[in-house]
């Protein structure tokens, strides 16, 4: 279900469906969720499948239930669009939950904070707790360790044979990590692997750390 | 005027032009001016056009006897040509005869080139005679009140029907003709294609099965026999040649005292990088051309293709390297000389081909054959028996595309409105959709105003509407704009403009190609070397280099298949290698080598021989089937074959497929007896099987991006303008899986299914092959190494396609993200 990580002497669990849980602090960070895509396109004359829209809530109560957090950061890009009536199945949401909700906010998220302070959720640029950022585009400032999102980072894994398999994941760096987009119809954008990063794969029920191989170049097939 | 006073004045006018009128020509007349509708099947530069030119005119002048003073205005007749780029030579054939007959009509075209400004005149008073494409032709039924301008039309006809028959257009053309028939009464509908398989076939999909207009109906043949001679350009020395590579460079001298012998040689390539590469490369060697040798493929501006095509007609060019771009209409007189470069894949097309030399009635049509590999020879030995016997292969009609209905019923919204009673009779006679149910027709409707089978809580979706008394309207205003944008059934890629950074159009290519650049780099296009500066606002901004480059630019384009026709005749000629020499064409006789080596390696099947190969690479274990039947048909059969063996025990392939055989890579071994043992060739369950490969998924995937952007369903943007508009942009693939997970039952997701076995799988073949080989004893070979047969295959890095059984985790634990070592 979760893989437990330990960073800078705090320690952390990402959840198979993109959320990761800070332990010390309580608190679930979810990245890129996109709400409100699926009706924007309908509005204007696409009709992408509507229940896709409760899915999104689901998953978000699943990964509650599982960690329990007394808060709940959203890193940008909640909101896809401008308003629509997905708000409305948000704002109930919202209203039957306890914790405190606040919003890291990103390149999507163009509604006014108004409308978010009214249901209680706090808006804001960036976050410093401790020795970490939380930000919805990486970063890097001195001294800090950024969580982030914006990106929605898949994988590519390859095997003998000529296998491929791309998976949404994980990816951190020294003083970096990049949540996966947790949105249902949001897509993703592969990376390359670094030298001294760290990739954890979501396999749909599990979180998997994923080896690294160096090779010196694209493999030829030898006449 | 009676009809024979008519037939005289049109017998006259071949008199002054010194000619006499053929007798297609005179049977296409008669049957016109009778009121008939028909399928004409004439060869472009046979006279064609004044087959049907003077019907129309001959018409008119009968209807208004006064037409040398008085001039009735309103559109007569429609031509429909799928090329733009032939509109101009139509309208020239068309005024000579409107002018030289002293009519005062009018001819006008109207296509994605014309000018606002003349579009708006033309809405305000349409020419009598019109040449548009079938887009442009759905582009005025979105016209308020496209009914009065069709009103009085006589005739509609639609040229190189053979091309667009086969493809969504012409499902496009079957709907727009089945309004148009309830239009105009007068209406009579002509459709002229060259020579294929199934001309009574072609001629009932543009009238409608079973309708009076097809009762009312004729097939007329020009029969005009050509004499094709086909030479293959064999390699001296067979050891010698290359195993990679695919582009035959190496053949390069040898078309040069073929260019050198004639006034104008075209060179088909079958892709628009091979066209590029051998551009270049004729020119690097011989650099004597310059100036007297041009490039002609579809993403070159038109401005340049312009220039070339009139080039050719002066008889200003030695060579033209091109591609399926001139394969079509425009007649080019100095054409002596044909090179096709690889196989053509198809009779038809190569037969096609071969006549855009000695382009006049009576002469010879000589065309070269240039193979880019050894086996390719063998595809040359049996073209010559196929242009011999002359068996043209098919187009397969298009049933039920629901996407181009949607599209079409959406078009029909934003205009006047529909009542659906009316249309669902209407498109109930097309061949498309003479099997539409009403429930399913009920659930079109729903799509198109509730986006979806019932009303949904906290639901937006707008599209169209209906009205009180059940009229479909489209009353938003961006729901409208968009759409006309959108109307069409070709989807490309995403294209980018290449442009100096001064200004000045070059061509498009593909984003994938782009991608890849970085700035500075250097690639090829349209024969220069450009390097790459930056991409802004969907332009690609380029300078001129003088660096040498080996990145040519490459399009993604689908390839093209072996038809049945053709690897039919691929396989005897194969057989007759095991014949005695005398018995053999020159080609298999150049061949031996290869064969020599071939069974001392494995065997060369004979005709109750099925060939399977097991060899290890340093990429793991490969196993190669030889069903010779044509890329498509090895693509279903790989993935059938690799999902059965992947019940049999947990495994992951990779499939790789060429016109010859395919290739099952896996990391473990086949047990090829157990295959055997276990039947696995047979075609019990076999769509079952196939609808559960997971390779049939991925190409349902990929058919899908074109339904979901015909039907409205993706959005691609306003053309040429920078509006930006990605909010409104998703990915199709994403679609695709929203779809899968939450509405499986919607007909476009099942449409892709469908369009995927009938069309990429060709599931009719992919039967009657395994019913062959279960005929054939099957031969399995464990080789050392990898056999000549096996070469094209197994060097093909494009079209990788994955099978698996295993569990997602126990994969990829074998697996590793790859780092590369700069």
């Amino acid at each position: 279900m979760a893989h437990p990580i330990q960073i800078r002497d705090q320690s952390f669990k990402m959840h198979f469906s993109g959320t990761l849980f800070w332990e010390e602090r309580s608190m679930l960070l979810v990245s890129d969720v996109h709400l409100g895509k699926v009706s924007h396109f309908r509005k204007y004359g696409a009709a992408v499948p509507q229940a896709a829209v409760q899915k999104n809530f689901d998953m978000m109560d699943e990964s509650i239930a599982y960690f329990k957090p007394k808060t709940l950061i959203f890193m940008g890009d909640l909101f896809h669009s401008s308003l629509n009536r997905e708000w409305e199945i948000f704002e109930n949401w919202v209203q039957e939950k306890t914790l405190d909700i606040i919003l890291v906010s990103g390149n999507h998220d163009i509604l006014s904070p108004l409308k978010y302070k009214a249901i209680g959720i706090n808006v804001v640029e960036e976050m410093v707790l401790g020795s970490f950022l939380l930000t919805h585009h990486p970063m890097e400032r001195d001294g800090l360790f950024n969580f982030s999102g914006h990106i929605h980072p898949a994988i590519k894994l390859s095997g003998l044979g000529r296998q491929t398999v791309k998976l949404p994941c994980f990816y951190k760096t020294e003083h970096q990590m990049i949540l996966p987009a947790f949105g249902e119809f949001t897509g993703t954008f592969t990376l390359e692997p670094c030298n001294g990063c760290e990739v954890y794969a979501l396999l749909g029920d599990a979180v998997l750390p994923v080896p690294i191989k160096e090779v010196k170049k694209k493999r030829r097939r030898s006449k | 005027m009676n009809r024979e006073e008519l037939f005289n004045i049109a017998q006259e006018w071949f008199q002054e032009q010194h000619w006499k009128p053929f007798k297609f020509q005179k049977d296409t007349w008669k049957a016109f001016l009778q009121g008939k509708n028909g399928l004409l099947n004439a060869p472009t530069g046979s006279g064609k056009t004044y087959a049907l030119w003077f019907p129309i005119v001959l018409n008119y002048m009968k209807q208004n006897p006064e037409y040398r003073t008085k001039h009735k205005k309103g559109l007569k007749a429609v031509w429909i040509t799928p090329l733009r780029a032939l509109s101009q030579e139509i309208k020239q054939s068309a005024e000579r005869v409107t002018a030289d007959l002293g009519t005062q009509m009018t001819v006008g075209i109207r296509s994605g080139d014309t000018s606002t400004k003349e579009r708006a005149r033309q809405k305000k008073q349409m020419p009598d005679l019109l040449i548009t494409t079938p887009e442009s032709l759905q582009l005025l039924l979105a016209t308020k009140g496209y009914d009065k301008i069709f009103k009085d039309c006589s005739a509609i006809v639609v040229d190189e029907w053979h091309e667009i028959l086969g493809t969504k257009r012409g499902v496009q053309m079957e709907l727009a003709l089945s309004r148009l028939k309830g239009i105009s009464k007068e209406l009579r509908i002509w459709g002229i294609s060259a020579t294929i398989g199934n001309l009574e076939q072609a001629r009932e999909v543009l009238l409608g099965p079973g309708t009076n207009a097809f009762d009312n109906s004729i097939l007329i043949k020009a029969n005009i026999n050509k004499k094709i001679t086909v030479k293959s350009i064999i390699p001296k020395k067979m050891e010698t040649f290359p195993w990679r590579g695919h582009l035959g460079l190496h053949l390069l001298e040898d078309v040069v005292p073929i260019i050198n012998h004639s006034t104008t040689t075209l060179l088909f390539t079958n892709t628009r990088s091979q066209c590029e590469i051998w551009f270049q490369k004729i020119l690097e060697k011989h650099p004597e051309y310059a100036g007297e040798m041009a490039m002609h493929h579809g993403s070159i501006n038109k401005e340049t293709r312009v220039w070339v095509e009139n080039a050719i007609r002066n008889e200003d060019l030695k060579a033209v390297v091109c591609t399926s771009s001139l394969d079509l209409g425009v007649d080019f007189a100095p054409v002596e000389t044909v090179v096709q470069i690889g196989g053509p894949k198809g009779v038809a097309r190569f037969l096609q081909r071969a006549g855009r030399s000695g382009h006049r009635p009576g002469k010879e049509s000589v065309i070269y054959f240039l193979p880019t590999h050894a086996i390719e020879l063998i595809e040359a030995s049996a073209l010559q028996k196929a242009v011999k016997l002359n068996s043209v292969e098919d187009r397969l009609p298009y049933l039920n595309s629901y996407d181009v209905l949607l599209q079409y019923l959406t078009t029909l919204a934003i205009s006047n409105g529909f009542y659906p009673k009316e249309i669902y009779r209407e498109i109930k006679e097309t061949f498309c959709f003479q099997a539409i149910t009403e429930e399913k027709w009920q659930w079109l409707l729903n799509f198109l105003v509730m986006g979806s089978q019932s009303l949904q809580s906290y639901d937006e979706y707008k599209k169209v509407e209906v009205e009180e008394d059940g009229k479909f309207t489209v009353t938003n205003k961006g729901v409208a704009m968009r759409h006309r944008f959108q109307i069409g059934t070709i989807v490309g890629d995403a294209n980018l403009a290449v442009k100096y950074q001064k200004g000045g159009y070059i061509g498009s290519v593909e984003e994938f190609f782009i991608s890849k650049l970085n700035r500075g780099d250097v690639f090829t296009f349209a024969g220069r070397n450009l390097e790459f500066i930056r991409i802004k606002d969907m332009t690609v901004q380029v300078r001129n280099s003088n660096k040498k480059t080996n990145k040519i630019t490459s399009w993604m384009g689908s390839r093209l298949t072996l038809s049945a026709q053709m690897s039919e005749l691929l396989r005897e000629e194969l057989y007759s290698s095991s014949e005695p020499k005398e018995k053999q064409s020159k080609e298999i006789r150049a061949l031996a080598p290869l064969f020599e080596r071939q069974r001392r390696e494995s065997i060369v099947p004979r005709p109750n021989e099925f060939l399977i190969e097991s060899f290890k690479t340093r990429e793991g274990y490969t196993h190669i089937f030889y069903p010779f039947e044509g890329r498509f048909v090895h693509e279903a059969m790989g993935s059938l074959l690799g999902y059965r063996i992947s019940l049999l025990t947990p495994i992951t392939f990779s499939l790789a497929f060429n016109d010859y055989g395919f290739e099952l890579l896996s990391d473990q071994p086949i047990d090829i007896q157990q295959v055997l043992d276990n039947d696995l060739f047979s075609t019990d369950y076999m769509l079952d099987d196939l609808q559960k490969s997971l390779n049939a998924t991925e190409m349902a995937r990929r058919k899908f991006r074109d339904v979901a952007i015909i039907s409205g369903m993706v959005f691609t943007g306003y053309p040429k303008k920078n509006i930006k508009m990605k909010h409104l942009q998703s990915n199709s693939q994403l679609l695709f899986d929203v779809f899968r997970d939450y509405e499986p039952e919607n007909l476009l997701y099942q449409q892709a299914f469908t369009e995927t076995f009938e069309h990429q799988l060709e599931e009719g073949r992919l039967r009657l092959s395994l019913e062959r080989i279960a005929t054939q004893n099957i031969i399995w070979k464990q080789c050392d190494k990898a056999t000549p047969f096996s070469f094209p295959l197994i060097t093909e890095r494009m079209n990788r396609e994955k099978l698996s059984s295993e569990k997602l985790e126990d994969r990829i634990k074998k697996m590793a993200a790859l780092l590369m070592k700069k």
